[in-house]
């Protein structure tokens, strides 16, 4: 297992440096800079920040540069927000995003397998097709669309939350973000939860289960559960990296100062180290969550070894 | 998908109690004290002055910073800052300032004239690299220095080169090299036209006569820094609220990116016996959704300009918190007339006719139609000039003129090369709706179907200012400061901002000799003589002025809707008395 883990985390440094090649070459790629706005720059200012920036020199200069930055993650300082180092920007942001996305999929995960384990093991039943109407609901309605109805509701009418801001994780201002992110995972693992329950609960070692007498609350909960979350596991190592790192829409709707935040406007700003730091940060968490997956593989599965 | 957000959450708000019968969006509880909550869009590139170049950190900077004029809070117009006083010279060159001597920084330093003299040497450092620092440009040796470039001098003699048309050294940016007998000497910073004449008296000399420098001086890039505290900490560091030294009516408390930046009123500022809010807090947003939630659920209690989402429009322009003005910003169609067949003027003026600018600016609600170049009612005294009104008739006879006729000599738009000409513009809001529209209407009036080409922001500016788009684009101007000079110019040379390929020596001449005017009126009259040359030119098709759009609570006084929107904050308050919150706030006193 241990050579197992450290080979996996070995093989992601030059699988972060490619990703960030590639980054570095399409946003090179683009036309257009950091400087370039409605109102056209004189061509001696742009002389002076593009030597300012070090953007005068090869471009291979400028790219053994980055890549050097890169191994030693250090990312130099944003173009846009003068004198703000990549690094603080990441550490400042990454929290916020973290603990909405902590939050919503704890949440999704309590409610999603809870309805989704009721729906399997009383399949058929109305408490089955209530529960995977409502995870069908939750997955077709995006967060872009359930956010602004929360917010109609809760904040502009009823008047219980804010309608936008953060104050910080244990406020009133955490739970509308949380909600609407966390609804479509709900479904997500309400669905695989059942599907999964099904399917071990038909399997052979769970009628052998049944033929010893055991109770079915001990079968379910004891034999079952451990076979049918697997797809569960499988599915939380992408969503939760996703999820802390940083949500587009949902950031933006509830102006959270997170790495969506960052990251979207980075690339709207061409500023390259930010981007290229958000995209090394986002790309080793997901290799990290992956392969916390894989570890956790082998503690629900006593089939699977490393 | 801001736009889908915008919708959803509007066709949901149909649904909702509105707060219309108070007259009023949403709560009006003012909060307590005297603190102002401002919406104040995207985050600040920086909290250094002379680093932030748009609106909405100008916005910031006038909390934090003053220069020696401010913009006055009604008209934008210059207004006594930490000058108190200022002489002008007769041709417009010289422009003395006498400061106020109780003008302090927030850590208790005396401002004197020594400080503007190293800000301004400071914003024109080449390895500085300010992108603003051509507004500067106006100041004799500003655009050498800024440019790293050199004087060329005789080697024999030791004279100087001079310019011919402005009478001063000749400069030469840092790649030229030496001619036979010339050397070049390096501009330094001392170079630049500004010195302190005294600890009280700054004086700035120019390049050319400028009438506009004064209104000009408001502009962020002027605003007075902390020597001391910038050599101490560096460029970068120095804005952190722990290291900062402001110089405005606040001082900074907090700065959390993308969340808030706070301010106290400042008791060292020059004028704080009259600044009425203790607190000023600033928060980011974009999407004009949110912000308006946030304002009707009473988080906030003014919004950014432009933060009215377009169908919301007609709801709010009915309730009192809706501030609407004509704004110094115009939206035109800018013709590259380099390339057939918009090198035909009659083309291009057909095109110009055939466009109806009030059907375009009822679409857009919040914008006025435009036939000028200069806007309208943003410049009292300034003549009105003749641009082109809607008639699709003439424009179907130009084109036929230009060759596109069928044998009976009738205009046959089956003639017309459609291949050669497009309508280029940026995917934001709402310029597709608007591309589509004048797409419509060229259609309708003409039977020309122009193509579209849609492209992202920053692309589309590239290829725009380098002329590589074809027949027409999407453009606009927001003046730098407030004179109609700020539009005229950005066709006083062929690159740069003119973006059309159009360029006269007789225009040039004109806006010259407009600045060399003593007379403001004559002066006006000047520049709209060459403004009607640019009209006449049909480089460019314009469409209409812009507006204000912003909200405010009904108890938040002293913010008015002005051509920029942009805010003296020491004379806002918060009016805690119901009963007068219907009355106008009293004048401010320089």
């Amino acid at each position: 297992m241990l050579r197992f883990v450290v080979r996996r985390l070995l093989s992601t440094i030059p699988m972060v440096l490619v990703v960030v090649s590639l980054t570095w070459g399409l946003i090179r790629l683009a036309p257009g800079s950091f400087y370039t706005g409605e109102k056209a720059l004189p061509p001696a200012i742009e002389q002076n920040l593009r030597a300012k920036y070090g953007l005068d020199k090869p471009w291979y200069v400028q790219y053994g540069k980055m890549i050097s930055n890169t191994a030693r993650l250090d990312f130099g300082s944003s173009l846009k927000y003068e004198g703000q180092p990549v690094n603080a920007i990441l550490w400042r942001a990454f929290p916020v995003s973290a603990m909405v996305g902590l939050l919503a999929y704890s949440l999704s995960l309590l409610v999603g397998i809870t309805s989704g384990l009721f729906a399997a093991v009383r399949h058929n039943s109305k408490w089955d097709y209530s529960s995977m109407t409502l995870s069908m609901l939750g997955i077709s309605v995006p967060t872009f669309v359930l956010g602004p109805i929360l917010v109609l509701f809760f904040s502009l009418t009823l008047y219980w939350f804010p309608p936008a801001r953060w104050d910080g994780f244990a406020t009133r201002s955490a739970v509308l973000p949380v909600l609407t992110l966390s609804v479509i995972y709900m479904a997500y693992i309400a669905r695989l939860t059942r599907s999964g329950m099904l399917e071990v609960l038909r399997s052979d070692y769970i009628r052998t289960a049944r033929a010893k007498g055991l109770s079915e609350t001990a079968i379910v909960l004891k034999h079952a559960f451990r076979g049918g979350i697997i797809p569960v596991v499988s599915l939380t190592g992408p969503a939760l990296a996703g999820l802390i790192t940083g949500t587009v829409v949902v950031e933006r709707i509830f102006v959270l100062p997170g790495l969506g935040t960052y990251f979207l406007n980075a690339n709207l700003n061409r500023d390259e180290p930010l981007i290229l730091g958000i995209v090394a940060f986002i790309s080793i968490t997901i290799l990290v969550c992956n392969l916390l997956v894989d570890v956790a593989y082998a503690f629900i599965d006593p089939r699977i070894r490393y | 998908m801001a736009t889908t957000v915008m919708l959803v959450a509007l066709a949901l708000q149909a649904c909702a109690p509105t707060a219309a019968d108070s007259g009023y969006f949403g709560k009006t509880d003012p909060p307590p004290g005297q603190t102002l909550r401002y919406i104040s869009g995207p985050e600040p590139q920086s909290l250094d002055p002379q680093v932030g170049t748009g609106i909405v950190e100008a916005r910031i900077y006038m909390a934090f910073f003053e220069g020696l004029v401010i913009y006055d809070p009604k008209t934008m117009g210059p207004y006594p800052g930490i000058a108190e006083k200022w002489d002008i010279n007769d041709n417009f060159t010289q422009f003395t300032f006498h400061l106020r001597n109780n003008a302090r920084f927030s850590n208790g330093d005396p401002i004197t004239a020594e400080d503007f003299v190293w800000s301004l040497r400071r914003g024109l450092d080449p390895k500085f690299a300010a992108e603003y620092a051509y507004i500067a440009y106006p100041i004799l040796n500003a655009e050498g220095y800024n440019s790293a470039g050199s004087f060329v001098r005789n080697k024999a003699t030791g004279a100087y080169d001079l310019d011919p048309a402005t009478h001063a050294r000749r400069f030469v940016t840092r790649d030229a090299k030496p001619e036979p007998g010339k050397e070049f000497v390096p501009i330094r910073a001392e170079d630049v036209g500004v010195e302190a004449m005294d600890p009280m008296t700054v004086r700035y000399t120019l390049t050319q006569p400028s009438p506009y420098f004064l209104g000009m001086m408001a502009h962020q890039f002027f605003m007075v820094v902390h020597r001391k505290s910038i050599e101490k900490y560096g460029n970068a560091n120095w804005v952190q609220p722990k290291n900062i030294v402001t110089s405005g009516p606040f001082r900074l408390t907090e700065w959390v990116p993308y969340d808030r930046i706070v301010g106290l009123k400042d008791p060292m500022y020059w004028d704080a016996a009259n600044v009425r809010l203790e607190q000023i807090r600033f928060y980011p947003a974009e999407d004009t959704t949110t912000m308006m939630n946030l304002y009707k659920a009473g988080a906030v209690d003014a919004l950014e300009n432009h933060c009215v989402p377009l169908p919301w429009n007609d709801f709010i322009r009915q309730l009192k918190d809706y501030m609407d003005a004509p704004e110094e910003g115009n939206f035109y169609i800018q013709i590259n007339t380099t390339k057939p067949p918009m090198n035909d003027i009659r083309v291009r003026r057909a095109f110009s006719l055939s466009l109806d600018r009030d059907a375009l600016a009822r679409f857009r609600r919040v914008a006025k139609p435009l036939s000028v170049f200069i806007p309208e009612g943003i410049y009292p005294g300034y003549p009105k000039m003749k641009g082109d009104s809607f008639d699709p008739k003439r424009a179907k006879q130009l084109l036929a003129e230009a060759g596109y006729r069928d044998a009976a000599g009738n205009f046959d738009p089956s003639k017309f090369p459609v291949d050669k000409v497009e309508y280029t513009y940026n995917n934001a809001d709402p310029w597709r709706q608007v591309a589509e529209l004048l797409q419509s209407q060229w259609k309708q009036n003409l039977g020309i179907t122009v193509p579209l080409k849609n492209m992202e922001t920053r692309t589309f500016f590239t290829s725009r200012n380098k002329l590589e788009y074809q027949g027409l684009s999407r453009s606009g101007w927001f003046g730098d400061y407030m004179d109609p000079y700020t539009f005229l110019s950005l066709f006083q040379t062929p690159t740069g901002n003119n973006g059309t390929g159009w360029w006269e020596k007789s225009y040039v001449d004109k806006l010259d000799d407009a600045n060399r005017t003593h007379d403001p009126m004559e002066r006006y009259r000047k520049l709209g003589e060459a403004e009607q040359q640019l009209l006449d030119s049909a480089a460019v098709i314009p469409i209409w002025v812009t507006s204000t759009d912003w909200v405010k609570k009904p108890y938040v006084k002293g913010m008015y809707a002005n051509p920029g929107s942009l805010f003296a904050w020491k004379f806002v308050y918060i009016e805690h008395d119901r009963s007068k919150w219907e009355a106008p706030a009293p004048e401010p006193k320089p």
